[in-house]
């Protein structure tokens, strides 16, 4: 019989270049260690600030049994807190997303300020003390208008890394002075890894991305130079230079910056040229709202592109922005949450028309969902062995890979 | 001999010297509302800013209290002022006065004062106004409206006026007649809540929404806003015209009657000394309905009746007694149980909310 080696045996035999062994995605055990080791104790994008306009506006995100309450309070701010009751543990918010005048057990009534304080609890006594039963607090980052939590009781310090570096590429785009336009949870029955593995990489671009593959330069991802692809890659390096030089004289940061696998807050950020109308990734490359974000006075601005480890990417255009959510909810289940920002004040249906702004990704998300499943079914094929990367255009997912590996080595310490 | 009160005898009135004034007059405008009218006990000449206020100071059951009335009246005639006064359920002075001020009576006065009018504004040829007001809140606009009226301003006027019923609406006939008199420049829209008992009432019926407003005022945004009334009305027009992209610069408020800034303190007053009608809260739902005396939330009532509601915490904070409100209005107190936009939807707290009138609620 087949028993699965220990943790440390698989990350100390894990060949550098090469996709993971198959326990990786597929052994329960070390998805416990990849929710408490990767999900509890880096930094996890929970999603954007304008998921919670208005103060009592909240959302929750589940990371495996931790679940985490995100709520603007009354002075403007986003708090987060565990979203478990301090009477008898209750669940408080057990909807995904929603409004509240303050924080309400539903079981006996405790009610919680919007930042934590427990303000009310009914039948307690004289000698109950309030003040040591307040909702648990988690870490929180706002940077630019994402919502970064963390779990450990010490979150990673280079999180101050990535703010500095990202916030003059964010800024522009105002983040916080967006609304959601549209929001799609899809699960995809798959390991974790597999979709960020698929994100990281744009080899399968050109066979399975007919949509997104319209606006997006596939070169802009990597790629083997052969006689038939030179003239094209030539062509796309002399738009991506033009293109930063214009974009950084207009004072928008372009130039790539690459921590995927070098520190424990890892991020890779570029602002890349779209094909065809040059504006949005849409079906015709155009901006898909007519008001456009910040005080950009131009639509052609590319889309800078922001990948963290070990749960997101995001796409800032001139008129919208579309964030994606990875959370893993078991072992081979996996939710990916798509967010589509435009600015406030647009109007749907006049500005913009949400059918038009979500296509390109839903085509795309579909279409990765397949993939990312049937990884997960040959994985589990006892004929898997782990196989090589394409050393150009598959470096995004080797430090991926890479980051994971290193930082479950420290962590499992 | 000329009579010696007429404005042209008389010396202008000092608001420091002149703290007296005598009750010459008291109109029923409505079946709860009262106008008193006021002139100097030696010939005075009243200048002040229709919309302005003055303040009584009385003494009631012993007590000293000062409370703070719109004028109603207008500059333009300026022999006398007039105040005009609805009663508040559980409010000491509204009632008092309703009770006990007639013709003949002496009251202490401090005023005018107050910067809420159209006329401390700049007034360019043409000006157009949007006079949006609900119940007594109408004061200061009617004021404003009949000092434009009195002096052939060639201002352009719209006004909306929110009341509970058409017999609930204060200066209905006069109102009318400046619609009649300016030509043009007054435009008259009122919106009850019920027919009451006008079953052939032929106004809008309703809230003030925006649909009126067009009807009214297909202009309204060129106009400069000017809005009285209770608390929950004035909130709902902002939210209004702020989600019809009104710019806000040129929106105008008041708050409603300066009885409510002490009403708390009256009502207990009012509890015990037990006085006042009280209204009804009626549950669509279960068909319950009670009696809720002056001063009252409607949880108490409900409670002494018999009536059970989901309820916790009873202040106002934990909102798991949240109740949507189908018709009529109420003082609510909460203490974050619950948020503007479902106020503005309708919702309320019955623990912290006391009613106004008669009050249907969907449980």
């Amino acid at each position: 019989m087949n028993r699965t080696p220990d943790l440390r045996t698989l990350l100390e035999r894990r060949k550098p270049g090469y996709s993971l062994e198959a326990p990786f995605y597929l052994d329960p055990a070390v998805f416990e260690q990849d929710l408490k080791l990767i999900f509890g104790r880096h930094w996890i994008y929970a999603g954007p600030e304008a998921a919670v306009p208005e103060d009592g506006d909240f959302f929750t995100i589940d990371i495996g049994k931790t679940s985490i309450l995100l709520v603007r309070d009354g002075d403007g701010g986003v708090n987060a807190f565990h979203n478990v009751c301090r009477h008898r543990g209750s669940r408080l918010c057990n909807e995904h997303k929603g409004a509240v005048g303050n924080l309400v057990c539903p079981y006996h009534q405790w009610t919680y300020d919007l930042k934590g304080a427990l303000m009310f609890a009914e039948h307690m006594g004289d000698d109950f003390d309030r003040k040591t039963h307040n909702l648990k607090p988690v870490h929180l980052r706002n940077i630019a208008g994402l919502l970064f939590v963390c779990l450990a009781d010490e979150p990673p310090a280079d999180i101050d890394l990535l703010a500095a570096s990202m916030t003059p590429y964010l800024e522009q785009h105002r983040v916080a002075d967006c609304k959601v336009a549209a929001q799609i949870d899809i699960v995809e029955n798959c390991n974790w890894k597999l979709t960020m593995e698929n994100n990281r990489e744009c080899y399968h671009c050109r066979g399975s991305h007919p949509e997104l593959t319209r606006s997006l330069f596939e070169y802009g991802f990597g790629y083997a130079p052969t006689p038939e692809t030179c003239d094209g890659i030539n062509e796309y390096n002399r738009i991506l230079e033009e293109r930063h030089k214009q974009w950084e004289a207009m004072g928008l940061p372009s130039a790539e910056i690459d921590h995927l696998d070098d520190r424990v807050t890892g991020f890779r950020t570029q602002r890349l040229p779209l094909d065809r109308g040059g504006e949005a990734q849409t079906m015709n490359g155009k901006a898909a709202s007519s008001r456009r974000l910040g005080e950009f006075q131009r639509s052609d601005l590319g889309a800078l592109s922001f990948w963290t480890q070990p749960n997101s990417w995001h796409h800032f255009m001139a008129d919208h922005i579309v964030t994606f959510t990875v959370l893993p909810i078991a072992v081979d289940k996996t939710l990916v949450r798509t967010t589509w920002l435009v600015h406030k004040d647009a109007v749907e249906g006049v500005d913009y028309d949400v059918a038009n702004l979500t296509a390109v990704w839903n085509a795309t998300n579909a279409q990765d969902r397949q993939l990312c499943e049937q990884s997960q079914s040959g994985i589990a094929s006892p004929a898997y062995e782990p196989g090589p990367y394409s050393p150009f255009t598959e470096g995004l997912v080797e430090k991926f890979c890479n980051w994971y590996i290193g930082r479950l080595s420290t962590e499992i310490g | 001999m000329m009579n010696t009160t007429l404005a042209n005898l008389a010396v202008p009135w000092d608001g420091d010297r002149d703290d007296t004034l005598v009750c010459r007059a008291v109109r029923r405008e409505t079946h709860d509302v009262k106008t008193f009218v006021f002139s100097a006990p030696e010939p005075r000449l009243f200048r002040y800013a229709p919309g302005q206020f003055i303040t009584l100071e009385l003494e009631i059951g012993g007590q000293a209290v000062q409370r703070c009335y719109t004028l109603s009246s207008t500059p333009s005639r300026p022999d006398t002022v007039s105040i005009t006064v609805k009663r508040v359920p559980g409010g000491a002075v509204s009632n008092w006065l309703h009770d006990n001020l007639e013709a003949g009576a002496r009251v202490k006065v401090r005023g005018p004062t107050g910067a809420f009018s159209c006329f401390l504004q700049p007034m360019p040829p043409r000006q157009k106004y949007l006079f949006l007001s609900a119940g007594s809140g109408i004061t200061p606009l009617m004021s404003m409206a009949r000092a434009m009226h009195d002096l052939v301003q060639d201002a352009d006027i719209a006004f909306v006026h929110s009341a509970r019923t058409p017999d609930d609406i204060i200066f209905a006939r006069e109102l009318e007649l400046m619609a009649c008199n300016r030509d043009g420049l007054f435009r008259l829209g009122t919106v009850c809540e019920r027919r009451g008992a006008q079953p052939a009432w032929s106004g809008f019926n309703g809230f003030l929404n925006l649909a009126v407003l067009q009807n009214v005022a297909p202009d309204y945004k060129e106009r400069l806003v000017f809005t009285c009334g209770p608390a929950p009305y004035m909130a709902a027009v902002r939210t209004m015209l702020e989600g019809a992209g009104f710019p806000m610069a040129a929106y105008h408020e008041e708050s409603f009657s300066f009885e409510t800034l002490a009403q708390e303190a009256d009502e207990e007053a009012a509890i015990e000394a037990g006085e006042g009608a009280g209204f009804k809260v009626t549950f669509s739902r279960s068909g319950d309905e009670v009696d809720c005396p002056p001063g009252q939330t409607i949880l108490a009532a409900a409670k002494a009746a018999g009536v059970r509601l989901p309820i916790s915490c009873t202040q106002g904070l934990c909102g798991t007694c949240k109740t949507k409100m189908v018709s009529g209005q109420v003082d609510m107190k909460h203490s974050g149980g619950i948020r503007q936009r479902e106020i503005d939807q309708g919702w309320i707290l019955p623990c912290c909310s006391k009613p106004l009138g008669d009050v249907v609620l969907e449980r």
